[in-house]
């Protein structure tokens, strides 16, 4: 069991300034995040998730409040917090195997190769070491991405709806895939996403997101037993209960008389 | 494949069908007399002054010495537009200290600056050289500086995330991305070079295909000078093809649909 990979955000707020005006689109997010935990983000298109989600990464500095990885404050963008963006943004110019290298840092050539090859095993792209990005699908794109984001033996993975592209069944086998994966590599995951069954079928939590500005309105915990059965009536129940934060699920005369 | 062959071969032979009419066009002119002979010759004298040109060394030896005058102007050229355009894509201030000098140098018609180069230089090999530099420099400098620049800020995000040193950043992210620019920039820059030197050989120099022309014209033998030209307009054209195959075989990445 690691001990390492959590997360803490503390009263963190966010504005962007956009010729004079200033839009408000973070507002005093609290989040704790244990190690090893799986949190999955939802909330409407537009309510700060990618923000809140480069804010962690890194990538943006200008922000009220506190971020700690491991009690230590964010400095920038660093190793021990890996990224899979929404467009996997692989480099068109480069095969998968050395894609997913370019990000190992330190290692010897043959220690680079090892880890290349291993993780390109963990995510199933065996056989396409050496196809260019454009030659590969949507999904298998999206499955590189991940193994680049883990080669470097990440704290945290963070992932921006990774599977949005996807049609629904490949998105399914992805799932379990996913879950593999973070069983395997026993890291703290936060993904965003916009399908609730995808937060359902993945997380510990779920941390329901309102807008403008962005807001944690609900943090919900999944206590359901993993593999998770989708067709199950716990499963349906927890659908309910995060779609009435959207105020989108049926009406009560949905009842189960058994 | 079979299909694929011939239709490629077809593709390569109707490129050829306007300068075969053009040919005999000009054979059956030459033949009617319709025009003296000092304004236009019939192809197959030039095709015979061709050969007498290559079989006594003459023609070889003007060709090299302008391809040695294109190469060393258009490596002197193109690489410091390569890193004049690399430093101004990758420092704003460089940028806003350097461009509006450089984009006003740029408005200067090339041909407009020999005088002064000839006052500078003479008008010997350094002259010429520094022209065909001149010419090389600036198509390299914007390409170079609109490749590096327009690199795709999501690119650049992978890299910091990634944490790449500035030289990972450099060698494995940005020149890259810029590659199809940086091609542009090296065809346009090679084909520049090319057409300076002979225009810097019609103006001053003994010896190199310009020169050749300028030669042909004042011994009023016209075949030679159609030689001339015909030999500029060729290499020129080989030049092209070559520096496509290499950037279609480097960048098959960026055009996949290019690739069969
Ligand atoms: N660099 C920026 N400059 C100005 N405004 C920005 C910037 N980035 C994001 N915003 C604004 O912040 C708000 C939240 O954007 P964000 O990308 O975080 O939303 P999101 O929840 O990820 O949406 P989606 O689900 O559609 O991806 C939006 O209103 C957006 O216009
Ligand atoms: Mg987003």
């Amino acid at each position: 069991m690691k001990s390492t990979g959590t997360l803490s955000v503390t009263n963190v707020s966010k504005k962007f300034r956009v010729n004079n005006n200033e839009i408000h689109v973070l507002d005093n997010i609290n989040l704790s995040v244990k190690a090893g935990e799986f949190i999955s983000i939802i909330g409407l298109s537009g309510c700060g998730k990618t923000t809140l989600l480069r804010l962690i990464v890194g990538l943006e500095s200008d922000y009220e409040g506190d971020i700690l990885l491991d009690g230590r404050k964010l400095n920038g963008p660093s190793l021990d917090r890996g990224i899979v963006f929404q467009d996997h943004r692989l480099f068109p110019w480069l095969t998968v195997e050395k894609n997913i290298g370019l990000g190992i840092v330190g290692k010897s050539d043959t220690e680079k190769k090892e880890i290349v090859n291993n993780h390109i095993e963990l995510v199933g792209l065996k056989g396409f070491e050496k196809s260019y990005p454009y030659q590969l699908s949507g999904g298998m794109s999206q499955r590189a991405a991940i193994a680049r984001s883990l080669v470097n033996q990440p704290e945290i993975l963070l992932l921006d709806e990774p599977l949005g592209a996807l049609d629904a069944l490949t998105r399914m086998y992805m799932h379990k895939e996913l879950e593999r994966i973070w069983k395997k590599e026993n890291i703290t995951m936060i993904m965003v996403t916009h399908d609730v069954e995808e937060a359902l079928y993945l997380s510990d939590k779920i941390v329901v997101m309102s807008a403008r500005p962005g807001k944690l309105q609900k943090i919900i915990p999944v206590p359901l037993a993993r593999p998770r059965d989708r067709a199950s009536v716990e499963f349906a129940e927890m659908k309910e209960k995060v779609l009435e934060e959207f105020m989108l699920h049926t009406e009560p005369h949905f009842t189960y008389t058994i | 494949m079979n299909t694929k062959g011939e239709t490629q071969v077809k593709t390569i032979l109707i490129g050829f069908i306007v300068p075969v009419l053009l040919v005999i066009g000009l054979e059956i002119i030459c033949k009617l007399e319709i025009f003296p002979s000092q304004i236009v010759v019939a192809p197959h004298k030039v095709l015979i002054t061709f050969f007498d040109l290559i079989s006594t060394g003459e023609l070889l030896e003007h060709l090299r010495i302008s391809m040695y005058r294109v190469l060393t102007g258009f490596v002197l050229g193109a690489t410091l537009g390569f890193i004049f355009g690399t430093v101004m894509a990758l420092s704003p201030r460089s940028e806003r200290i350097i461009a509006p000098l450089l984009s006003a140098l740029s408005q200067v018609p090339l041909f407009g600056w020999i005088p002064l180069l000839m006052l500078w230089f003479g008008i010997g090999e350094t002259f010429k050289v520094v022209f065909i530099a001149f010419g090389a420099f600036f198509p390299m400098l914007i390409n170079t500086f609109e490749g590096i620049h327009g690199v795709p800020r999501s690119y650049l995000e992978v890299a910091r995330a990634f944490e790449f040193s500035s030289a990972k950043l450099l060698h494995k992210v940005l020149l890259p991305a810029a590659l199809p620019s940086l091609f542009t920039g090296i065809k346009l820059a090679l084909g520049m070079s090319w057409m300076l030197v002979v225009g810097a050989e019609l103006v001053a120099a003994g010896e190199g295909v310009g020169y050749l022309i300028v030669w042909g014209r004042q011994l009023f033998q016209m075949d030679i000078v159609f030689v001339g030209i015909a030999v500029v307009g060729s290499i020129g054209y080989l030049m092209f093809l070559t520096l496509n195959a290499l950037e279609v075989s480097l960048i098959s990445w960026h055009r996949p649909l290019s690739k069969k």
